[in-house]
């Protein structure tokens, strides 16, 4: 954090008192929204209840700013039903849903000051002079903003504009905010800033929020949940810990995570107890759990997935390969070796190690978690369920807290 | 800092002089050329606009005499006062303010409406921009010849609907031939201002309208707090040039009244021409162009100083 930085006060919460109250739960109920022929969401169902930070994610052209659009009512779905609280609002105007939308630009109006834009949503709603004065005055405050009251937008930084543009949201006391990508024009230090003063004003007040981003480091220590997207379709609905630790397929497994997770394609092979998966460059155990899910199943191949922690240098490994790449982060490496047939895969070293040179032939061990997933469809195989897991959990129940169902297995 | 003569500093003090001398040199040599470039336009601004001014200026001076042959009179100022205080004078520019006034601000709210109507994503709107925008291709002449037939009393439509038929025509009413004229200026200016509110409204950023709609704006609210500042300054340039054009608009009186009736569409322009080339009276219409050109420098100076406030310029 930098020296000016100082975190958001219990002032935002006497400031604005009904916004505790008004957080609603925002639902999309098997939403498809298409333009001609293409969709951009299929039947997509979730949940932000109220009160919650939930983290749309995804890759560039996924539908999550589509979803965000949805619920603030600047496009119409082709099917499904858009819910704020207890009313569907499929066909109520954005101007009567009562949510605030932050937009990646900010949309700062520009011919009007930092007053006045604050003070713009109360206008629209016709809240006396006095009263506008007074919440502008006290949210302006409370973010910080008050020096810089008489100011264009164009005369402000990128964090000012986004602090504006949060005041604006909050200064209405909507029922739930929509935020699409607020954090992603600002630079690296001020976005970890920014990031902190956003969860810490979501705790403090309680509100709903349904946030959009394509960071899945910001998804992950921003979203209470995270939903994360691909295609239109979503992958997996859960806890950041149950999206890292147990991703519901393949995409998810490699979307979440940096380096992200290595995934091989292996052929399962049978010898006397040993049961393992033969991956380019060498072979990966398997425990007599996952084994039996595999068994079940009748598979033949399979996706293995690694994360690079979950991989150590270790003479006695099974991969091998040679040290392609290295990237010295400070506190540790991350080394890319390549395989043979020429895969990469990552591997993250401590930093009290060596640095690798690129060039060196090593062996590498399997020791964190191994990942299965269907070669077919990319679905995680489970452990102990030879059912085929539901291609995403869309459920808003999910699990407070996910059991590890993959097994550890040392070679 | 002093300077004390000395061997010790003599040559830093003659090398310094010489770096002088060939630093001005360069700054001459680089002001030549840049003087250089500039000379053709000079030359043809000289003589296509300031010497034409300044002689239109000179001639306010003289008198012009009755008779071809006769030589004229240089009078001073007189003939300057004597016309800018007759009635004559006040009324022709008091028939140029309505003109304006009739037009400007009307052409500007129309163009703004049917850019906002053109700038929708539907079906064929195409067609319609060409048509808003088709009387940009339309000379005045055309355009006026048109209306002149519409408005015609035995055989025009426009009289017909108006229950103008068979008697007196609008363009020979003393009370609608001024309206009626700003009417035809108005159709002909239309397609250029609609343009230039249809570019506007493109540069309108999209997610402000969304941000205003979600804030809670009325589509009045959006317009009136959102699409109108950031169409400002092509508002402001609209009506800068509409002003101008109004001041300056002859070719419809021309063709549809010459002034009349009584000299109920008699504008400034149309004043000055016909003392220029009807009655020959080079002295009395140069003092009117110089009037004319004076109103207008400080008219476009008093837009500037009062718009500069009120226009917002993206930065």
């Amino acid at each position: 954090m930098t020296g000016d930085y100082t975190p958001v006060t219990d002032s935002v919460v006497a400031a604005i008192p009904l916004v505790r109250d008004a957080a609603s739960s925002v639902a999309l109920e098997g939403v498809t929204k298409s333009y001609g022929a293409v969709p951009a969401i299929r039947d997509l169902t979730l949940e932000a209840r109220a009160g919650e930070l939930l983290v749309l994610l995804g890759p560039s052209g996924c539908g999550k700013t589509t979803a965000l659009r949805l619920v603030a009512g600047l496009e119409d779905p082709t099917s499904g039903t858009v819910r704020i609280g207890d009313q569907v609002v499929n066909d109520v105007d954005p101007r009567d849903r009562d949510v605030a939308m932050v937009f990646q630009s900010y949309a700062l109006y520009p011919h009007l000051s930092v007053a006045r834009n604050i003070e713009f949503p109360l206008r629209s709603r016709q809240v006396p002079v006095a009263e506008r004065r007074q919440l502008v005055a006290t949210v302006a405050e409370s973010l910080r903003l008050t020096p810089l009251l008489d100011r264009k937008p164009a005369q402000l930084s990128g964090g000012q504009r986004q602090r504006v543009a949060l005041a604006r949201a909050i200064v209405r006391r909507p029922r739930a905010f929509l935020m699409d990508e607020p954090l992603s024009n600002l630079d690296a230090q001020l976005r970890v800033e920014m990031r902190a003063e956003l969860v810490e004003l979501h705790t403090r007040l309680g509100i709903t929020i349904l946030y959009v981003t394509h960071d899945q480091v910001e998804a992950m220590t921003m979203g209470q949940r995270i939903a994360i997207l691909n295609d239109g379709v979503l992958q997996q609905l859960d806890t950041p810990e149950a999206v890292y630790e147990r991703p519901a397929n393949a995409f998810v497994a490699g979307f979440i995570g940096s380096p992200s997770m290595n995934i091989l394609r292996g052929r399962l092979v049978a010898q006397g107890d040993n049961f393992y998966a033969a991956v380019p460059g060498g072979r990966v155990a398997l425990s007599l759990p996952l084994r039996r899910a595999v068994e079940e199943r009748g598979l033949e191949k399979v996706v293995v997935g690694l994360r690079p922690e979950a991989l150590s240098l270790d003479p006695q490994g099974t991969i091998t390969g040679v040290v392609s790449l290295v990237e010295m982060i400070g506190h540790e490496q991350h080394v890319a070796l390549r395989l043979v047939g020429g895969q990469l895969v990552w591997v993250r070293i401590g930093g009290e190690a060596a640095r690798m040179r690129t060039g060196e032939d090593v062996t590498v061990a399997a020791r964190g978690t191994v990942h299965l997933f269907d070669p077919e469809n990319g679905v995680r195989i489970e452990v102990g369920s030879a059912e085929e897991p539901e291609h995403s959990t869309g459920s808003a129940n999910a699990p407070e807290r996910s059991t590890d169902n993959a097994e550890h297995s040392d070679p | 800092m002093s300077a004390r003569p000395g061997a010790g500093n003599a040559r830093p003090e003659t090398g310094n002089a010489r770096a002088r001398e060939r630093r001005l040199s360069r700054a001459a040599h680089q002001a030549g050329v840049a003087y250089l470039f500039v000379l053709p336009a000079l030359v043809v601004f000289g003589l296509f606009v300031f010497y034409p001014l300044v002689k239109t200026a000179y001639l306010g001076f003289f008198t012009t005499p009755p008779a071809p042959n006769l030589p004229s009179h240089y009078v001073g100022l007189t003939q300057y006062r004597s016309v800018l205080s007759s009635s004559d004078f006040r009324e022709s520019l008091w028939r140029t303010v309505q003109f304006v006034l009739y037009t400007v601000p009307a052409g500007i709210v129309l163009g703004i409406a049917l850019a906002m109507l053109a700038n929708r994503r539907i079906a064929g709107i195409g067609i319609f921009r060409t048509i808003y925008s088709s009387t940009v291709a339309t000379s005045t002449a055309v355009a006026s010849v048109i209306f002149f037939t519409l408005l015609n009393p035995q055989v025009g439509l426009l009289s017909y609907w108006l229950g103008k038929k068979g008697g007196a025509g609008v363009l020979q009413s003393s009370s609608l031939a001024l309206p009626a004229v700003s009417v035809v200026t108005i159709w002909q200016n239309i397609g250029f201002t609609f343009i230039l509110m249809s570019a506007a409204l493109q540069s309108v950023p999209e997610d402000l309208l969304e941000a205003a709609r979600v804030d809670g704006a009325s589509s009045w609210l959006r317009f009136r707090a959102v699409t109108i500042p950031l169409l400002s300054p092509m508002i402001f340039f609209a009506t800068i040039v509409g002003i101008i054009g109004g001041f300056q608009a002859f070719g419809q009186i021309d063709i549809l009244t010459q002034g009349g009736p009584n000299n109920h569409t008699l504008v400034l322009i149309y004043d000055i021409y016909q003392w220029a080339f009807k009655y020959d009276n080079t002295g009395y219409a140069a003092v009117l162009s110089v009037a004319l050109f004076v109103i207008l420098l400080l008219l476009t100076f008093a837009q500037f100083w009062y718009f500069q406030r009120r226009v917002f310029y993206a930065r």
